[in-house]
């Protein structure tokens, strides 16, 4: 009889031998990667340290983290990550939310698509970087112009992904719904939402870490505030520890906004995991 | 006796064209130099057009090759010592250097700081202490606008805090248009009279109506210095000529200038000339290219009240004359 153990979740599953190797390939896999981090660390202080090169080029490790430190303790960091952070947050609600909805009426009605679709490829082909003065200029410098950049980089992203989830359910599940008799609500809350939702996880995980580049874009355009406004004062300043500093910041923002929308979607796709077990 | 003068006569002639070729003598080969200017092609760097169309580099054995990026990095590049001359502002001499870049300051090109505040005369903004209480647009809260605009401040007492600062890029023409700022940080050289010509009428303050700070001029690094005075005397001396020659004829400048920037032909003349001519008055350095001591002393003092760094630099290395005799 095979041994009963808990799962992260709480529930007693049975142990197979497949469950075990899993568990240690997880294992090693993150210890993998701590030692490519450490390993990266060491090349880059072994670089900063041969090539002699002086701060302004290329600070140390060691220098970073002395200007992370002073950063961190004269509240300059945090203010200016928390900044970000509502921008990112608003933009990525935003433009998630507006993605979704247009996304859902372009799956349904080809005759929508065909309206808005040249606008909407057209959006894309402008860069960003070459739009955000304008946005600033006409929505002002405060952070409604850095949440519209942020909304704008998310939009696409997850709009092409609600329109494939929303399309990729199959014609014999809608007809078992009509056969059902159900409700468009019901049809949406209990077969397209689901059965979309994968897709959609997947195009949101992208939006997440791009929004944290809409909001620094519209930050380096102008602002008094945020991660990109704190690497146009290090390079104001020479300071490039500091320009260091906010890159990695930013860098540590985005993977946090993938882990919790990766870890939204372990959630939410239980049923997945369980259904191929 | 005939003969004798035929021959002095001839050989008299086949020399002359020696002497003359002697006299500007163009060096056979010519060393590359890119020179970041820190703005883009712009009727505000016609000295330099000049010197380049005149041949005052080429004589010295340069070809100049203008480079547009942003002001920091020709500073980094020059403090690295990948680029022997950079045109830059002068705060940006001090907060190098505090951060270890052994920039050096060469030539003065422009004797007044060229930043303002400028408001619509509806503000009633008029002096250094009217801005109290008052929303500011500027560029960021670095550079020469922000520096000129806390200059100005510290002249009426005020402290950053006693006004609204709002960091709109370079879109202060657009901002003060809208009404969306009761006034912004400008170049005197240029946004006001892009404004004046929309029809607007404006009050506008000079920072250097109070306080002589360093100002727009030519850097180079302590290593070029010690290994080639030569070169940065050349280069200096060439840039001096297209500065007085500019100052000497506009028209002739401005004409030069169409061929090095790019949209300068299909722009408003009139605007465009009145643009070189504040520029011109901004450019008055007795004796021309010469720093003043004093001039450096108030930017240090600016800036460390701003926070930029804490300990005095030796400012005798931040910037020399010795190449402008």
């Amino acid at each position: 009889m095979t041994p009963a153990i808990k799962t992260t979740m709480g529930s007693d599953v049975t142990s197979k031998p497949e469950d075990k190797s899993h568990l240690a390939l997880h294992g090693r896999s993150r210890w993998l990667g701590v030692l490519s981090l450490l390993a990266a660390l060491l090349a880059w202080w072994l670089i900063a340290r041969v090539s002699n090169l002086p701060a302004f080029i290329l600070p140390s490790p060691g220098q970073v983290w002395d200007r992370f430190l002073r950063a961190l303790s004269d509240g300059t960091l945090l203010a200016n990550l928390w900044v970000t952070l509502q921008e990112v947050l608003l933009g990525l609600l935003a433009g998630t939310v507006f993605a979704t909805v247009i996304g859902y009426l372009i799956a349904k009605s080809r005759l929508f698509e065909r309206l808005v679709s040249p606008y909407l490829v057209a959006s894309q082909a402008i860069p960003i970087v070459a739009i955000a003065p304008l946005l600033v200029i006409w929505f002002g410098p405060g952070m409604s112009s850095k949440v519209l950049i942020c909304a704008l980089i998310v939009f696409f992203p997850v709009l092409v992904n609600t329109v494939v989830g929303v399309r990729a359910v199959p014609a014999s599940l809608h007809d078992l719904m009509d056969s059902l008799r159900a409700t468009r609500w019901q049809t949406l809350r209990f077969l397209e939402v689901p059965a979309a939702l994968p897709i959609f996880l997947g195009g949101l995980r992208i939006g997440a870490t791009l929004s944290v580049i809409g909001a620094v874009v519209g930050e380096l355009v102008g602002a008094d505030r945020g991660l990109g406004f704190l690497v146009n004062v290090g390079r104001g300043q020479y300071d490039t520890a500091l320009v260091f500093v906010a890159i990695f910041a930013l860098v540590g923002l985005a993977l946090i906004l993938y882990g919790l929308v990766a870890a939204a979607e372990r959630r939410l796709l239980m049923w997945q995991d369980s259904k191929t077990s | 006796m005939r003969k004798l003068l035929t021959f002095l006569m001839v050989a008299f002639l086949l020399g002359l064209p020696a002497c003359s070729s002697q006299a500007t003598a163009i060096p056979t080969t010519l060393t590359q130099v890119r020179l970041p200017m820190g703005y883009i092609p712009n009727i505000q760097f016609a000295p330099i057009y000049v010197a380049m169309e005149k041949g005052y580099y080429r004589e010295v054995g340069l070809e100049i090759v203008p480079d547009y990026s942003f002001e920091t990095d020709g500073v980094a590049l020059v403090g690295a010592g990948e680029l022997p001359f950079a045109v830059v502002s002068g705060e940006q001499v001090l907060l190098a250097r505090a951060q270890g870049l052994p920039v050096v300051y060469v030539m003065a090109w422009y004797k007044d700081y060229p930043v303002a505040v400028v408001a619509k005369t509806s503000q009633g903004i008029k002096t250094p202490a009217d801005l109290k209480g008052k929303k500011i647009g500027l560029p960021g809260l670095y550079g020469a606008s922000y520096v000129g605009l806390r200059a100005l401040l510290n002249s009426a007492g005020l402290a950053e805090k006693d006004v609204t600062l709002d960091s709109i890029g370079f879109n202060q023409v657009e901002a003060l248009a809208a009404d969306r700022e009761q006034a912004a940080v400008v170049y005197v050289a240029n946004e006001p009279i892009q404004l004046e010509s929309m029809g607007y009428s404006l009050d506008t303050i000079k920072v250097s109506d109070f306080v002589q700070l360093a100002s727009n001029g030519i850097i180079t690094n302590e290593k070029t210095i010690a290994q080639n005075p030569t070169l940065v005397h050349a280069f200096v001396q060439a840039t001096l000529k297209g500065i007085r020659d500019t100052i000497a004829d506009p028209n002739e400048a401005y004409e030069i200038s169409k061929k090095y920037v790019e949209t300068l032909s299909s722009a408003d003349e009139t605007i465009q000339k009145k643009i070189l001519a504040a520029s011109i008055a901004l450019w008055q350095a007795d004796p021309p290219g010469a720093s003043d001591p004093l001039a450096w002393e108030n930017m240090q003092a600016v800036l460390m009240d701003m926070g930029s760094y804490t300990k005095p630099l030796d400012l005798s290395k931040a910037f020399s004359n010795d190449f402008v005799k």
